[in-house]
């Protein structure tokens, strides 16, 4: 379990406790303007301000000498702020999330989540590679607030969803290859479970390109049964963390266990069951490496 | 490397330009690391706050531009520069 789990699990790991979810606690926390605010301003959070610098060229920017310090210091500090006065939603303030398996993720969508439940288009898809596709399930008071945001709201369709549905969709989006998050926002609420792709979504941008803890790895990582793989590469197209490469000589595959952020969908591409997830705690040289 | 300058003719393209990047957005589909973003533009007085209608282009991440000049080749206004 990591950190979050410690602070906002219950004894679980964080996202499994009830209570991240309530709207007693959305309430407490007075989320209703945070995230309308939010919301309709959020394809602006890269380019907004903070402290006189942006998110433009962010790359040069860590690069720079000590000042590159400083910047990933403040942006790591802002990511998981959980002073709820100070927070500023126009940052994303306390909004980050983590990498989930599908088996979670149902766990979530049928005990946990709050309702209602919607299906709204992917921001981050919608502002970065110009698609709109309905994969992003929200609960609760945030349900709400977006359903009053026309760009986030697929035509000709129902937009609220039931728990049983919502777990059907996530199940599709993640045989299709997506990968299931689930997102504080703001820290301890939770009310988001997405269906992300890499480099579309902007957690994962800044995970990958940046190595800021906006997302972190699942609690799981997987194992590869080396004596039931065949090779017949088909995992390989599945991972979106180039953790699977296929070695002719040995006709098999071999797993980058560094790059696997165990989120369990190559698992879906594999007839011999040779793929599954372990908790990550399992795996001696990968256990707190979230 | 040196760094990528990825420019943007806002009088072409933009909330003040002949295309609205919402209509076109050619340039994020054919950009394979997502270097652009589309995004609503700062600073107008929207009618409507919740549906905003002035939105641009930010070549936001140009550290992870491959130079590979698909953006260039694809945008139908010619509104894209790069240099380094
Ligand atoms: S976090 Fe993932 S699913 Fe959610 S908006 Fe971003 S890319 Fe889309
Ligand atoms: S190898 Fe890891 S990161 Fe890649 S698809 Fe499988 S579980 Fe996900
Ligand atoms: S899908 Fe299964 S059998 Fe095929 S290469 Fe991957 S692990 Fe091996
Ligand atoms: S040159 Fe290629 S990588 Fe760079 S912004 Fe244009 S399309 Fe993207
Ligand atoms: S391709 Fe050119 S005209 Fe089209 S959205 Fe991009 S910059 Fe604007």
């Amino acid at each position: 379990m990591c950190d979050w789990c410690m602070k906002h699990g219950a004894g679980k790991k964080w996202y499994m406790n009830a209570k991240n979810y309530s709207d007693q606690l959305a309430k407490d926390l007075n989320l209703e303007d945070y995230l309308t605010e939010q919301w309709m301003n959020f394809e602006t959070v890269f380019i907004r301000k903070i402290m006189g610098l942006s998110s433009i060229g962010l790359g040069y920017k860590l690069k720079m000498p000590i000042i590159g310090r400083v910047i990933r210091w403040v942006v790591e500090r802002m990511i998981h702020k959980e002073e709820t006065k100070k927070r500023n939603p126009m940052r994303a303030d306390g909004h980050f999330g983590q990498v989930i398996p599908l088996e979670d993720g149902k766990i979530i969508l049928s005990e946990l989540a709050a309702e209602p439940i919607i299906e709204n288009y992917c921001m981050c898809r919608w502002m970065q590679r110009g698609k709109k596709e309905a994969v992003c399930i929200n609960f609760g008071i945030l349900s709400e607030i977006i359903e009053k945001l026309p760009r986030f709201i697929p035509k000709n369709r129902v937009v609220r969803i039931d728990r049983e549905e919502a777990m059907q969709r996530l199940e599709e989006h993640n045989k299709k290859g997506y990968i299931a998050s689930v997102w504080f926002q703001p820290v301890p609420y939770i009310c988001a479970i997405c269906s992300c792709e890499s480099p579309e979504c902007g957690g994962l941008r800044l995970r990958n390109n940046f190595d800021l803890n906006v997302v972190y790895k699942a609690e799981y990582i997987i194992q590869l049964d080396q004596d039931k793989c065949e090779g017949c590469k088909a995992c390989v197209s599945m991972c979106q963390f180039s953790a699977i490469r296929y070695i002719p000589s040995i006709d098999r595959v071999i797993i980058d266990y560094d790059k696997c952020f165990g989120c369990g969908i190559c698992r879906h591409a594999c007839k011999n069951d040779a793929l599954r997830l372990i908790p990550r705690e399992e795996y001696p040289g990968f256990d707190g490496k979230y | 490397m040196s760094k990528t300058k990825i420019r943007i003719d806002y009088s072409k393209c933009g909330e003040n330009g002949k295309v609205d990047p919402r209509d076109c957005h050619k340039c994020l589909e054919v950009c394979d690391p997502c270097v652009f973003l589309m995004h609503e533009a700062l600073g107008y007085k929207e009618e409507d706050l919740y549906n905003p209608q002035h939105w641009r282009i930010t070549p936001v991440w140009p550290s992870v531009c491959t130079r590979c000049f698909y953006c260039v080749k694809a945008c139908p206004e010619k509104a894209i520069k790069i240099s380094w």
